[in-house]
């Protein structure tokens, strides 16, 4: 599969050179796919932010490259056109809605490309009907929920129209339900309008419905590859402060106690199943 | 506690009123002639004819009368501050002397001196609050950026300042928010604000604005890194989705600008000042 997304031998410093120096990524090498879905976890202060800042060139490489589409970020001509190939969603809805109206806000990217009005208009509209925020297009910010605000803020990345969209840690600050929403948006966009997504979260949840995941611990990757493949290496995921999806979890007591339930398990339907092969 | 319901200043109340559907720079403008002409209003009877314009204005925008007296009362203290200093501190030599309290003396001219400077903010204030009740964030700074880009030319980056002043006018409501969390929660472990005497009081809202503070240059970092990674490079080079267009009500609105302060221009001429 062609990859969107290159890190090759990737290290970054906060405040390089002072005594202050923080190794923020050391020798990272990963990629992301065009199409999939992605999902970047580890514990605080792991290092997940600092590499999805990477993919479109808020912060440059302290040593090694990042490719997005084969252009390297660490050159200032290729920044213009990597922001619109990689768009990113953050922590905050609060701190990256600009506007005092859901639509002008929206608009706030595609003005910034210099794209004619009508345009801008088109893709405003687009990009609140894909995400059914149409009947918020008139409202402040601070009328909506927090989980709004998060759909907003997808919505005003994605009339970038980028073909990759980073969201770092969306759900962190919304109730459950905002929280269940935002993950079907991104699962939609990238169902239905092919954009491939990378999710930075630390739930589990989340991570199952991943095509793939990266774990990072202290600025490295410590483990890559399926949901699947991941969570049945279970003294390598508690070794990196990770929880198990509800489901592994049910299956893991269960086979303690003598069931023979498949290690496999992390999803709700995978153990039904089995449970009901039971008897 | 409730501090977001009390700031209407840069709060828009969506509507579909006349003054609503005007264009921006209209408003704008006209703001500012009311705004100047204020300044000149000397007598009692050129703050009635205000008070009737301004009244037709907040009935025309459909706005409850309520919920711009509402944005008037945190105002309230300061007016009655800029009223006593001006009751007992302005005097003219030939005067009459109302009363006497300790060393001061309140003076007839200081009366009026002090009614005129209340109403004359008590305007200012209601006009841009109406202002802004009445024109989205967005129009308003559109109209700004419209009517600001002749200064370009002496080198004023209009642009960038209106971007500023949109940035400001949202975290304004952030902000307040934030800090009345911020007094709840500190409320709930127990601290008495409104307990004790001035200096006590002011001590108390230091841990307050203290995280306040840090929170909002925290909150800029995270705002310049998001506007960053939408493309946003300074003014050169953006489009906009909306261009403004005059219509016949802008015509309109300028006739009875005109009108208006044709007769508050004659008023005020021809009305002797009362200080
Ligand atoms: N602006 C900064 N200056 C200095 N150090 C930072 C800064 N941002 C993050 N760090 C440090 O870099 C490391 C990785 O942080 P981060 O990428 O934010 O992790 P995560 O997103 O996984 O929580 C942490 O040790 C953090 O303290
Ligand atoms: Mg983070």
């Amino acid at each position: 599969m062609k990859k969107i997304i290159e890190t090759i031998g990737l290290s970054y410093c906060y405040r390089a050179g002072t005594s202050e120096e923080v190794k923020a990524l050391q020798d990272v090498n990963m990629s992301v796919a065009k199409g999939e879905i992605l999902a970047i976890t580890g514990q605080n202060g792991s290092g997940k932010s600092t590499l999805a800042r990477h993919f479109n060139g808020l912060l440059t490489p302290t040593a090694g490259d990042v490719l997005v589409n084969d252009f390297s970020t660490a050159e200032k001509k290729n920044i213009k056109e990597i922001r619109k190939m990689v768009g990113m969603v953050f922590q905050n809805p609060d701190n990256q809605l600009i506007s005092s109206i859901v639509e002008e806000d929206v608009a706030f990217g595609p003005e910034n490309l210099g794209l004619p009005q009508n345009e801008i208009k088109e893709r405003v509209d687009w990009a609140l009907c894909t995400l059914n925020l149409e009947h918020l297009r008139r409202e402040p910010p601070h009328n909506l929920s927090a989980g709004e605000k998060q759909q907003v803020a997808i919505a005003g990345v994605l009339a970038m129209k980028p073909q990759c969209i980073v969201l770092d840690e969306p759900t962190a600050h919304l109730d459950p339900r905002g929280r269940r929403e935002v993950l079907e948006s991104a699962i939609r966009l990238n169902r239905e309008e092919g954009i491939t997504i990378v999710l930075l979260t630390h739930f589990m949840n989340e991570v199952i419905h991943c095509d793939r995941m990266v774990v990072m611990d202290n600025g490295r990757v410590e483990m890559q590859g399926t949901p699947h493949k991941i969570f049945r290496q279970r003294e390598g995921v508690t070794k990196m402060g990770l929880d198990f999806p509800v489901s592994a979890q049910v299956a893991a007591g269960l086979r303690r106690e003598g069931f023979s339930i498949s290690p496999d398990i992390i999803h709700t339907e995978e153990l039904i199943d089995n449970l009901c092969q039971l008897k | 506690m409730e501090l977001t319901k009390n700031i209407t200043l840069g709060v828009y109340l969506p509507g579909q009123s006349s003054i609503h559907n005007l264009d921006p720079r209209t408003k704008i403008s006209a703001a500012t002639i009311l705004i100047v002409l204020l300044l000149f209003a000397r007598s009692y009877e050129a703050y009635g004819l205000i008070a009737l314009f301004t009244a037709a204005l907040i009935f025309c925008s459909g706005i409850p009368s309520g919920y711009v007296i509402r944005g008037l009362k945190p105002m309230l203290p300061v007016l009655v501050i800029m009223w006593v200093f001006q009751l007992f501190l302005y005097k003219t030599p030939d005067t009459a002397i109302l009363f006497e309290w300790w060393v001061f003396e309140a003076t007839e001219a200081g009366l009026h001196m002090g009614n005129l400077i209340t109403l004359r903010v008590l305007f200012l204030f209601t006009v841009t609050t109406l202002l802004t009740l009445t024109t989205s964030v967005v129009s308003l700074t559109d109209g700004l950026e419209s009517l600001l880009k002749p200064l370009k030319m002496i080198g004023l980056p209009s642009q960038e300042l209106v971007m500023t002043l949109v940035i400001a006018l949202r975290f304004v409501l952030i902000l307040a928010e934030e800090l009345e969390k911020i007094i709840k929660a500190q409320m709930a472990r127990g601290v008495a604000f409104d307990q004790g005497n001035f200096i006590q009081k002011t001590k108390k809202l230091f841990p307050v604005f203290l995280p306040l503070f840090i929170g909002a240059f925290k909150r800029a970092e995270e705002l310049i890194v998001a506007m960053e990674a939408r493309s946003y490079t300074g003014g050169k080079g953006r489009t906009k989705m909306k261009t403004l267009r005059m219509s016949s009500s802008d015509l309109s609105a300028a006739f009875v600008m005109l009108a208006y302060s044709g007769i508050l221009i004659y008023v005020i001429i021809s009305v002797e000042p009362i200080i």
